[in-house]
């Protein structure tokens, strides 16, 4: 059985009755939706034309929202209704993530996500969903998508219908009759300035001008609800963090299997920065929940398809280990840091990078579904980590090839990093949306940070690590490692908001 | 059929997909619900499902309000399945309702003003205290016989004859509307044709929809409306939209003509010519209900009485509205005019026009664009047919009280001024500037649910005359929520929303006749239960009072000892000597005055009152055509004598009084063949192509359907001079003027207010989006921020007409909509409004109003238009002749400055472009016409003035 709706664009008069039904069935706050009308008009006048679209979760056949929900407060139902539990969840903002459809908002009443649930609590009594019985003219449908006897089976099934970014492959269960292309295509009509008699949000207003314009039609939203970035700084922060505890700790590891000491800088410096990365890490996590106190669900209501739960699993171990380590190189127990660094370094090369699985299961955010995500988030954090190193160095007593190890790891691991972005921001691009995301940041509003702060100061790093290499003063290498932190950071707020950018409804 | 007890079919009510849209009925009173927000925790609420209309717009679409068992808490309303018209569905205001409920701006206590007029401070004061005071000053009027001082001028009444009878009994002419801002000019243009003063299109049957407003997603029943046009257009019916502006029905149509203002009439009666022309015309029809002898008659005095003449004669009169001449005034390409002819004709008689307010109400002249629009109904014989046009009054239906007070015979010179003897409705947008003229003066003035400072033109000069003590001696302002005109009254008296009052109501949604109910749905939940009270006060929030028991309270209080005849109108009939119950007085109405509903109600064993609590409404006859062939009946026929015209007539005395419409005693006609039917309400009973009234009540020229150079033709704006047409009266789908500012799912969708401006236009004037421009009008201007876009034809701008909302620091106020504003008025009239502050959020009993996120009130533009009363119609023509140019120095967003010495001298210069009366036999006005509380015959005539300062 898949529940699904089906909503016919050549009769709704957009007149918003399904949004405000929803609204006063389900109590939402002012400024979130769970359904709403865009309107987009096309042309010149007086060929001018207007059309509607009802917006709204499409209950995927394959919802990355449940996938990604680290604590199954989203889940799909038998019935194919994807329902959620507020009571299970903690506001982590990853579903908005995953959804392709702009459906889903952080409740500003309960802070917990929320979405359209085809008025479940009313499906579970044979009640039809709010927004259907209101509806003027009869233009939203539901029903059995799945039954071919429905009315709904039949509608989709002798009507030419669309749906929603059908190339996200998320099986969308909302079908479109008459629906204009414009309409349902997030980037074929960009905001004009204002809306007919509302005020489109800054974050729509800015992206228009990184969107080109149908040159025919000049289709043009003209209304709209927004949808600000979910993730900010802190997720931003939280990649540096990660990646400076992880490659610090690997580059010390390394370095015992290669027979290379590091001293204290390997022995200490290194677990604890492995320690601090992964507790800011883990505490920038917390905090960036919208329940903070609910962390622990992740733990105690774990859905292991998500790769939230999966990397706070990660986190942990990864955080256990740095303490053996310290505790191992304390106690001079050379064979078991040997043993720790064989089953460390996948672990830290996790801690580095699993947030590209992360990041590969936010459906909605085509920029970071790159393969190259994982490869990059390990280049980086051997990048910061041995920079780091490198500035500890200066205090410690490092041997010439602790040096030159540092520096090797530090040019290679930076060159890597540079050379991803011009793979990722020089090649051909996966999606129009991810080529949108992308021009914004080497072309666009970021382009400025993107290149003075992220590009220009890694690459000079990566020249003053070459100079340490060459046999220049291993200041230069310290002084490489202080500057690649700022620029990671810079690199990483510019990816992170990048993503987000692109319109999805 | 239904049988006993079992509930009766609902015509709303679905069921498919193993889902229906609404629990069934037998459920109603102990609906058991989940919580939604608990979900998927099974959390139940047992609700009582309570039938109401809706109070929003006129529609009057059936709401079901869930009351919760548990605290009496009114959860959140849907449509009512039972209801015919609206059929279980509502527009973005039904639901909307819950928020104005809850809101915690609403007015919840009786108010008296503290200070002088327009302080904007109150003190609360007690419902006996201040019905005493009103009561007392209202009695002095009546028994002085001042009786046209006391005065009830509503917005929309979403009400049928409650308040009539009221002001019926009161022996008063004191009922004033709305509706010459509204629709008279498009009433004018259908009352000289049939007598009713509406249409009635059946969408859902029709071939051809033309429609002049935005019927699919504003205005009046647009969601029954909208409904059956869907329903049409998936059939295959052509849908046919004149707007200036792209609204979201002309992006439905699959013709959208965009004709410079004023020029619709042009384009109608060149298809009209091109029907004469052709012969695309109904023959039979024409001859036997079209009044052609008169027309040969008063035209063509020569020619020979006979039809085909005729028909030669009236091709000639028309045939120079041809498609070219359209063409040219309408600025449209010729192609769309013939597009449309063709349409025209290949509807048949199933062709439904529309038109509400839209051109008719914009333009001089505007009534004859109606009158020209259903020339083509007449034409093609798709006057009142399946899919046709149909008049109002055969879908409406008003249940009167049987025990209804005489009607008085006093006449209200500020009502219905001489100067305009053929106004279709009161002429409520002069009010001010007739108590300026020294014409009267009004010792109670009630504004009810209206705010007649904000929505009528000239508002500064309605400020001015409503600080006047010596012009109104007291205003009792009857809303439920803030308004600009409520700051200005002397009491302010709470009133309730759609689930808090008692109120019957009917509109003409389809071809069908239904009767709906509204309820007090806590109260009707708390007598199911057996929770006693003791009145509306007892069961809505605060001390809102049904409006009903506040009329009849105060009807008792100023006849306390029955002396002047009133109180016993609203006396029990069980109980003498007491104040009759809302419950006496429905149980009265059902059982006698609503035909059907005693049987309907016996078959399910219910009282008349108990089937309308439990469904709400009443359909009182379906698929309704043609009755202007309704055979009369012997009791129609007795005594019913015909006279020169075949019109049949029972005696009548300068005592009787006239029916709403139509003339006292006319019943029916007497046709060449000798048959005798009900006709329409005309004086001659048929559809008159040449209005005998029109001609002899000085309008000759005008007696036919024709065109009339608006006052704002492309010929009078000189483009050139930056001069433009604005359109300031077009609406958006979820508000509704001043009334929906109260709820927050409506005003997060719709809270900006941006000048729309053809591309072409602003960039000729430099104008970018965003833009500031000042906009001049005769008496002033305002300043607005522009919207460049295609949705809008070139030398039109348009403003939405529901924003612009504002209050004064330290007043009373809504503060979802309306920004804070310094108000100032120099010695020598000129009146200036800044907006101090935009829309914020603010903390409240509710989380949300912290949420708010818009910050436009708007531009308060109607302050800036003078009165443009129609000489004939008495319409204000909304439509104004502007100077745009790029903001001044110091021009602040939404400024307003008026002189209101100017909208002096504009009111004289329209005056003087009136025909004053009297009329025939010294007449104030045709009887024919419809009058809401229409007086004794007597009273229509001049010679029967008793009173001194009457007839000047």
């Amino acid at each position: 059985m898949q529940y699904g709706f089906a909503i016919d664009q050549r009769t709704c008069i957009g007149c918003h009755a399904c949004t405000v039904a929803c609204k006063t069935e389900h109590e939402v706050p002012l400024g979130q939706f769970r359904t709403w009308v865009k309107y987009v008009d096309s042309g010149s006048f007086p060929d001018t034309t207007r059309s509607f679209g009802v917006m709204r979760c499409n209950h995927c056949t394959d919802a990355p929202c449940v996938k990604i929900c680290p604590t199954q407060a989203l889940f799909k139902r038998d019935d194919g209704i994807v329902d959620f539990d507020s009571e299970r969840c903690i506001g982590c903002k990853s579903c908005m993530q995953a959804c392709p459809y702009d459906a889903i908002y952080i409740d500003a009443d309960t802070h917990t996500a929320a979405k359209c649930n085809m008025c479940a609590h009313r499906v579970d009594e044979g009640l039809e969903p709010a927004c259907v019985v209101v509806c003027p003219t009869h233009s939203i449908w539901v029903g059995d998508l799945e039954d071919p006897e429905s009315g709904i089976a039949k509608l989709v099934a002798t009507n030419e219908t669309a749906v929603r970014t059908p190339e996200q492959n998320t099986g969308p269960n909302v079908f479109y009759l008459g629906a204009d292309r414009a309409v349902l295509d997030p980037l074929a009509a960009p905001v004009d300035d204002t809306y007919l008699w509302a005020k489109p949000d800054a974050q729509r207003l800015a992206i228009a001008g990184d969107v080109d314009r149908d040159p025919t039609t000049g289709a043009r939203t003209t209304l709209n609800t927004a949808h600000p970035r979910p993730w900010e700084w802190k997720v931003v922060t939280y990649l540096w963090t990660k990646g400076i505890g992880a490659g610090a700790l690997a580059v010390a590891l390394l370095a015992h299997l290669m027979g290379i000491g590091l001293g204290p800088v390997g022995d200490y410096v290194a677990p604890a920065l492995g320690l601090f990365g992964a507790a800011t890490t883990g505490a920038l996590l917390v905090w960036d929940l919208k329940r903070p106190e609910r962390f622990l669900y992740i733990f105690l209501k774990s859905n292991w398809t998500s790769w939230l739960v999966l990397g706070a699993y990660v986190l942990t171990v990864f955080s256990g280990g740095a303490i053996l380590w310290m505790l191992a190189a304390a106690l001079d127990l050379g064979a078991a840091m040997t043993a720790l660094a064989w089953l460390g370094l996948p672990v830290s090369a996790l801690m580095a990078a699993y947030t590209a699985f992360l990041f590969g299961q936010a459906e909605g955010r085509d920029l970071w579904q790159s393969p190259l995500l994982f490869w990059h988030l390990l280049v980086q954090a051997v990048m910061v980590g041995s920079g780091a190193l490198a500035i500890a160095g200066l205090v410690a007593d490092l041997s010439d090839a602790a040096w030159e190890m540092l520096a090797v790891a530090f040019v290679l691991s930076t060159a890597g990093h540079l050379l991803v972005l011009a793979v990722e921001y020089g090649g051909r691009h996966a999606s129009r949306q991810a080529a949108v995301a992308a021009h914004i940041v080497t072309g666009g509003r970021y382009a400025r940070l993107f290149w003075l702060a992220a590009v220009l100061p890694a690459a000079l790093a990566a020249a003053l690590g070459a100079l340490t290499w060459a046999g220049l003063p291993v200041g230069l290498l310290a002084v490489a490692g202080l500057v690649v932190q700022p620029a990671l950071i810079a690199y990483e707020s510019v990816f992170v908001r990048a993503g987000q950018d692109p319109p999805l409804s | 059929m239904t049988t006993n007890g079992e509930p009766v079919n609902l015509p709303g009510e679905r069921r498919h997909e193993g889902l229906r849209n609404f629990p069934p009925v037998e459920d109603w009173d102990h609906h058991v619900e989940y919580d939604a927000k608990a979900h998927p925790r099974k959390v139940p609420h047992t609700y009582s499902l309570i039938p109401t209309i809706c109070f929003n717009c006129e529609s009057s679409c059936g709401l079901l309000a869930y009351v919760d068992h548990e605290d009496l808490s009114i959860k959140k309303f849907e449509g009512n399945p039972a209801h015919p018209g609206s059929r279980g569905r509502n527009c973005a205001k039904g639901p909307a309702t819950i928020n104005q409920v809850h809101d915690p701006e609403r007015i919840l206590h009786p108010l008296k003003r503290v200070g002088e007029r327009g302080s904007g401070r109150f003190e609360r004061v007690s419902w006996e205290d201040a019905l005493a005071d009103i009561a007392t000053r209202i009695r002095a009027a009546i028994v002085d016989n001042r009786r046209d001082e006391v005065m009830y001028h509503v917005g929309r009444p979403g009400e049928d004859g409650f308040a009539e009878r009221v002001l019926q009994a009161w022996g008063i002419d004191g009922h004033n509307s709305h509706t010459n801002v509204c629709s008279s000019g498009g009433r004018s243009g259908y009352t000289h044709w049939m007598g009713y003063d509406r249409p009635s299109p059946d969408y859902a049957h029709a071939k051809t929809i033309l429609l002049l407003s935005s019927h699919l997603e504003t205005g009046h029943y647009f969601n029954p409306h909208a409904q059956r046009i869907m329903e049409a257009k998936q059939n295959g019916a052509k849908v046919v939209v004149l707007d200036l502006r792209l609204s979201n029905t002309a992006s439905h149509a699959d013709l959208w003509i965009s004709p410079w203002p004023g020029s619709e009439g042009a384009i109608f009666l060149a298809v009209a010519s091109y029907l004469l022309r052709t012969r695309a015309i109904d023959r039979d029809f024409l001859k036997r209900w079209v009044n052609w002898e008169v027309y040969l008659r008063r035209l063509h005095p020569d020619a020979e009485p006979d039809f085909e003449v005729f028909l030669e004669r009236l091709t000639e009169d028309y045939a120079h509205y041809t498609f070219e001449f359209a063409a040219q005034e309408a600025h449209v390409p010729v192609a769309q005019i013939e597009e449309l002819a063709r349409l025209v004709v290949q509807a048949g008689t199933s062709l439904a026009t529309h038109t509400w307010r839209s051109a008719a109400a914009g333009n001089l002249g505007g009534w004859q664009i109606a009158r020209s629009l259903f020339f083509l109904n007449v034409l093609t014989g798709s006057v009142g047919t399946v899919g046709g046009t149909h008049p109002n009054g055969w879908e409406k239906f008003i249940a009167h009280f049987p025990d209804m007070p005489e009607p008085n015979d006093s006449w209200s010179e500020m009502l219905w001024p001489i100067e305009y003897p053929l106004t279709t409705n009161e002429m409520s947008i002069l009010l001010p500037h007739l108590l300026k003229d020294g014409r009267g003066k009004l010792e109670v003035y009630f504004s009810r649910v209206y705010n007649p400072l904000w929505v009528n033109p000239d508002g500064f000069t309605w400020i001015d005359v409503l600080k006047d003590a010596a012009k109104i001696g007291l205003h009792v302002a009857l809303t439920p929520t803030w308004s600009e005109s409520a700051t200005f009254a002397d009491y302010v008296l709470p009133m309730g929303h759609a689930s808090e009052r008692h109120d019957t109501m009917s509109f003409e949604t389809h071809a069908s006749k239904w009767l709906a109910f509204r309820q007090p749905v806590t109260r009707v939940a708390m007598e199911q239960r057996g929770i006693a009270y003791r009145d509306s006060r007892d069961t809505n929030p605060g001390e809102v009072w049904e409006e009903n028991e506040f009329w009849f309270a105060l009807s008792w209080q100023i006849d306390p000892d029955g002396s002047l005849g009133i109180r016993r109108y609203f006396e029990s009939k069980d109980r003498p000597g007491e104040m009759m119950t809302q419950d006496e007085y429905y149980e009265t109405l059902f059982a006698h005055s609503v035909p059907g509903l005693p049987e309907a109600a016996e078959q399910q064993g219910l009282t008349p009152l108990a089937y309308m609590r439990k469904y709400g409404v009443f359909e009182i006859a379906k698929d309704v055509y043609r009755l202007d062939e309704r055979p009369l009946t012997e009791a129609e026929l007795e005594g019913a004598v015909a006279d020169e015209n075949g019109v049949l007539r029972k005696p009548v005395t300068l005592d009787s009084a006239p029916p709403l419409v139509g003339e006292a005693g006319a019943v029916g006609i007497v046709h060449a063949d000798g048959s005798k039917t009900a006709g329409w309400l005309s004086p001659s009973r048929k559809l008159e192509l040449y209005s005998t009234t029109l001609a002899d009540w000085g309008w000759p020229e005008h007696a036919t359907p024709g065109y009339v150079e608006s006052h704002v033709s492309a010929r009078r704006i000189d483009r050139a001079n930056d001069e433009f047409v604005l359109m300031p009266n077009f609406r958006l789908p979820t508000l509704i003027h001043t009334r929906s500012g109260n709820a927050k799912y409506l005003n997060e969708i719709s809270n900006t207010h941006p000048l729309w401006f053809n591309h072409g236009d602003a960039d000729a004037l430099g104008v970018a989006t965003g833009d500031l421009v000042r906009v001049t009008t005769e008496i002033g201007h305002f300043v607005a921020r522009a919207w460049a876009t295609e949705a809008i034809r070139p030398g039109v701008v348009g403003l939405s007409h529901h924003m612009g909302r504002w209050m004064q620091e330290g007043h009373p106020g809504s503060r979802w909509v309306m920004g804070k504003v310094d108000l100032d008025r120099s010695d020598d009239g000129i009146w200036r409004l800044r907006y101090v502050d935009g829309i914020k959020p603010f903390p409240s009993e509710d989380p949300d109003s912290e949420r708010i996120y818009w910050d436009d009130p708007g531009v308060h533009q109607n302050l800036t238009f003078p009165v443009q009363p129609d000489p004939v119609s008495g319409m204000h023509c909304w439509h104004q002749k502007v100077r745009i140019e790029k903001a001044h120095e110091g021009d602040r967003y939404g400024d307003v400055e008026v002189d209101v010495n100017k909208s002096r001298a504009v009111y004289r210069r329209w005056l003087s472009m009136t025909r004053p009366g009297p009329g025939p036999d010294g007449q104030r006005r045709p009887e024919f016409m419809m009058r809401h509380v229409t007086p004794k015959r007597s009273a229509y005539r001049m010679a029967s003035a008793s009173r001194p300062g009457e007839g000047q």
